[in-house]
């Protein structure tokens, strides 16, 4: 058995990692990244951005980071205020918020998004003149 | 533990699946990084930032000097630089390092404490 030593982490002394073999009930929280490759049961909320891999998982009410990278499973609301991103043989259930949110081909992913985004010129030139259409008829 | 190999990640399972080979298989709670609950693992965990509840690991558990942890602490070996609230046993050993502090009890067949260790509670080396 390997014996426990102290050693210094100065490269990735303020990131946390669920190991494969983990398995966390409660709640995370901090201003570090997180990458999961165990399970998490419970809320998260880091301050820096949240990778969960493949075969890892969260069950959490909700999961709050700056950016987050979703390749394992997700039960929660996901708030990021960066970008989402659901790679391929993520599967996630609940809502989504993020700066942009992309779901790659493969991901599974049933909720709802809410992301700001412009829309394409067409649909905005589209907009307008139904909200003018609009506007004219009231007066 | 031998050293991991960078791009061991099969072809074409994409950023993460090479991801996970490049880190070390074991549980890292950061400075900057708080648990409120339970961890268990069959793998190693280093605390150096704070747990609240309790830490159940297989192998060895590192809490590095600044790590606060409020928790009953089992494991196969235990290194403790930092500071300990809680009751901690371990199959192996337990080493309380110079600069740590710790308040609970301790319970191993090896168990050492280093000059510079802060240590109130009982010591059960199963004689």
């Amino acid at each position: 058995m390997a014996q426990a030593r102290i050693h210094s982490r100065s490269d990735d002394a303020r990131e946390a990692r669920i190991g494969g073999a983990a398995r966390v009930r409660g709640r995370i929280h901090g201003d570090g990244a997180l990458i999961v490759e165990g399970h998490v049961e419970g809320d998260v909320a880091i301050a820096g951005e949240l990778t969960v891999l493949a075969g890892a998982s969260i069950e959490g009410d909700s999961v709050e980071a700056e950016s987050a990278t979703i390749g394992g499973s997700l039960e929660g609301d996901v708030v990021a205020k960066g970008p989402v991103r659901l790679v391929a043989g993520a599967r996630v259930r609940g809502n989504l918020r993020g700066s942009a949110v992309s779901i790659e081909e493969g991901a599974r992913f049933s909720g709802r998004l809410d992301c700001e985004f412009d829309l394409p010129q067409e649909l905005t030139d589209a907009a307008h003149a139904e909200e003018r259409g609009r506007a004219g008829a009231r007066r | 533990m031998p050293p991991t190999p960078k791009n061991a990640g099969a072809p074409g399972r994409g950023a993460n699946a090479r991801m996970t080979e490049t880190f070390m298989a074991s549980t890292v709670i950061g400075a900057g990084i708080t648990i409120e609950g339970e961890i268990t693992t069959d793998e190693d965990v280093v605390v150096a930032g704070t747990v609240r509840g309790k830490v159940t690991a297989k192998e060895a558990v590192t809490i590095e000097a600044g790590a606060t942890v409020e928790a009953d602490v089992s494991g196969g070996s235990l290194a403790i630089a930092g500071s300990l609230t809680g009751n901690v046993t371990a199959v192996e050993r337990v080493d309380l390092q110079s600069g740590s502090r710790v308040i609970g009890n301790v319970k191993a067949a090896r168990v050492t404490i280093a000059d510079g260790a802060q240590f109130k509670g009982n010591v059960d080396m199963d004689v």
